[in-house]
């Protein structure tokens, strides 16, 4: 059946179609160029990227080292739940954290029930959005994007940029050389909803928290931002 | 779905009747509208970038055999199975197919207009599947057994109340109130969560198809489609052929004209791209992955004058903006699109037989067109449709002889002025006492709601050349 759908659909489509050669699409593909993208709050990428993350309702901390990393982690831990654990997928720049020196406990794998926080370390950060991208591999499960009560995403300074189309070049680039993941997501905050009379509600399926950790040599400026953003405590 | 647009003006007359759910939609387009100026108030390049994806689709429906084929291509590479439907009939055999192969029972669906077009869910259920909506808003109807009113919001004609007493009804809640909205979406999400961990495949829409790597994309705020994209064992993608663009950045460039126009949000919370099964070493995600792919007459669209219409991002603006669907609301339309969109797209999608009453559903105010990121001249499509239906004679004689009347008269200008003139001067004198009408014979549809206001005592042209006349004089 499929097969007979496919081969009508694309005669209809060849008739309709210019019929050009693939270099003079590809030619012209090239001259539209690139979208216009809207100017950050700010132009410095750290601070315009942690105005969009408050933006999107998210919490923001700054750390200049892996060590304060995983010490803003264990408070943020203990604010909440009044423990330190969480889980985190098997990605070797996780696996390094002197988890110790602040005694947290991560469990390696992928979320399940009853445990209700994740950390992911994200492959970018998208100034223009506040977003963050990680890709579906062993070193991040997808449950553990989209699955627990908090969500907590380390980003490093170095892998912010600053539009959706950077961000593709960056993309692309690790698709061709690393091949392609079977999903790739851009997180700007938590899960929300306004189905019902429009009123915005945060935790509709996934994460009703979502809590950024932006490493490395962070501008005053920005970490003022950073800190002086209320701090829900729920 | 079923489709009964025949009869749009007796559902219409229906649905002004309830006027809880009129005021609703009055309030809500008034603060849809604001939101989405303040959003593109804030985006100066917002115009720029409007034309920018315009000229990409244009490219990418210009050369759509190119893309599509080059989209087949990477998504099988990258290890999905692709299907095409020529129809709705053949669309839900697909994927009940695919259903039974794997014996599966229960379906998580994210949100999906194209799977609310062919009917699926009424399908795989009449063969057995146990369907679950996973969108808040698509569930809620779900539960009531109701059709969606909105292509973005699906429940935005029921109020909070309605779907507390509807939740009473369908879940056990025990002493539990759910008195806030909080309470409801908490309610929801508990049901929900058990369906996703325990459905054997996922169905999810797609907003775009990318050619140079096989990706979809999916835009959500709720991230219930990436729940069902990630946790069933089987992940089916359903969309329609033309929403192929050419590259990745192509569609997030789209995504921002998406979210300011849809929701007056500057992006939505989850992007996401999906190709294919679980990659080597992975310990989550499908390990089957299907994309489905359906026609349903745009093959027949793009060689036609309604073309533009297939550029459409179903960001939903033209139904906030027109004053049609904010009167009579989406179940009006008898479709699965409703609004400016719906009234272009259903007769092109079913036939102008049975769907001519949509494109008259105009004021021709022009609103959508001014709001519409995708810069498709609505009223214009919409005048072409009408004119499909005075050519094959599909609206009611007293129509069409009116309006072969009014043509007449406005080719001979004399006549015109002459009629015109002698009847204002006749309204004039009736209504000078009471400044208005409550009743005049041909106008029920005005004075149903509002006095007809008495004219002045000449007409525009009477005053246009006296003012000529004294000017010469001087
Ligand atoms: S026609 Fe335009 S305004 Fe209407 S839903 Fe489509 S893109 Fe949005």
């Amino acid at each position: 059946m499929s097969g007979s759908a496919r081969s009508e659909i694309f005669s209809r489509l060849r008739e309709a179609s210019r019929g050009e050669t693939e270099e003079n699409i590809q030619r012209e593909r090239l001259s539209l160029g690139s979208a216009p993208s809207p100017m950050p709050p700010t132009p410095e990428n750290c601070q315009a990227f942690i105005l969009n993350v408050l933006n999107n309702q998210g919490s923001v901390d700054c750390v200049s080292n892996r060590s304060e990393a995983v010490k803003a982690i264990a408070h943020y831990l203990y604010t909440h739940f009044h423990n330190y654990r969480l889980v985190a997928g098997n990605d070797p720049r996780l696996a390094a954290m002197p988890w110790r020196d602040a005694g947290v406990l991560p469990r390696f794998g992928s979320l399940e029930a009853g445990e209700p926080v994740a950390l992911s370390f994200a492959r970018l950060g998208v100034v223009e959005t506040g977003a963050v991208v990680t890709w579906t591999s062993k070193a991040n499960p997808a449950a553990n994007n989209f699955l627990p009560e908090h969500h907590i995403v380390l980003v490093d300074k170095n892998d912010l940029v600053p539009t959706m189309e950077q961000a593709w070049e960056r993309i692309n680039h690790a698709l061709e050389t690393t091949g392609r993941p079977r999903g790739i997501n851009f997180i700007a905050g938590p899960s929300s909803t306004a189905d019902i009379e429009g009123e915005l509600v945060y935790g509709a399926h996934g994460p009703h928290r979502w809590h950024v950790v932006l490493l490395g040599d962070i501008p005053v400026d920005a970490q003022n931002i950073a800190r002086a953003a209320p701090k829900d405590q729920s | 779905m079923e489709q009964h647009s025949d009869t749009f003006l007796d559902n219409a007359s229906e649905a002004l009747k309830n006027t809880g759910q009129a005021e609703r939609r009055d309030k809500i387009a008034l603060f849809a509208s604001q939101i989405r100026t303040a959003a593109i108030d804030s985006f100066e390049g917002f115009d720029d970038l409007r034309h920018h994806v315009k000229k990409i689709r244009q490219h990418s429906l210009d050369n759509l055999d190119y893309y599509l084929s080059q989209f087949e291509k990477e998504a099988v590479h990258n290890g999905n199975q692709v299907h095409f439907a020529r129809d709705s009939e053949e669309f839900n055999s697909l994927v009940l197919d695919i259903c039974q192969q794997h014996d599966a029972r229960r379906i998580a669906k994210g949100k999906s207009i194209v799977t609310e077009e062919t009917g699926l869910n009424s399908f795989l259920q009449s063969a057995g599947l146990n369907v679950m909506e996973t969108d808040l808003g698509e569930y809620i109807i779900q539960q009531a057994g109701e059709t969606p009113s909105h292509i973005v919001s699906p429940a935005l004609h029921k109020s909070a109340n309605e779907i507390r007493e509807l939740f009473q009804q369908k879940h056990d809640l025990g002493h539990r109130e759910l008195q806030k909205t909080s309470d409801l979406v908490a309610e929801a999400r508990n049901v929900l969560r058990e369906h996703f961990l325990q459905a054997e495949v996922g169905v999810i829409g797609a907003n775009a198809l990318i050619a140079e790597n096989g990706y979809s994309m999916l835009v959500t705020n709720e991230g219930n489609g990436d729940l069902c994209a990630n946790l069933p064992k089987v992940l089916i993608i359903c969309t329609t052929i033309d929403r192929v663009l050419p590259r990745a950045e192509d569609a997030t460039a789209m995504s921002r004209l998406l979210a300011r126009s849809a929701t007056g949000q500057p992006h939505s919370c989850y992007t996401s791209f999906y190709s294919g099964p679980r990659r080597e070493g992975e310990i989550d995600g499908p390990l089957e992955t299907h994309f489905v792919l359906l026609d349903n007459e745009r093959s027949n669209i793009l060689s036609s004058d309604y073309r533009e219409i297939l550029e459409c991002i179903r960001c939903g603006a033209c139904l906030n903006h027109c004053p049609i669907y904010t009167s009579v609301g989406g179940h009006a339309y008898g479709s699965a699109y409703s609004g400016p969109i719906g009234s272009v797209l259903t007769p092109l999608l079913t036939s102008l037989e049975q769907s001519h009453l949509l494109p008259n559903a105009c004021t021709s105010c022009g609103r959508c067109a001014e709001v519409c990121p995708a810069n498709i001249p609505l009223p214009d499509l919409l005048r072409d449709l009408r004119h499909e239906e005075g050519i094959k004679k599909l609206s009611a004689p007293r129509w069409r002889y009116g309006l072969k009347l009014h043509s007449w008269l406005a080719r001979h200008p004399s006549i015109y002025q002459t009629l015109t003139a002698t009847s204002i001067r006749i309204l004039h004198r009736l209504g000078r006492k009471r400044g208005g009408f409550s009743r005049l014979p041909f106008t029920s549809g005005w004075t149903s709601q509002r006095d007809f206001p008495a004219p002045q005592e000449n007409t525009f042209m009477q005053l246009y050349k006296a003012k000529m006349k004294q000017n010469n004089e001087r």
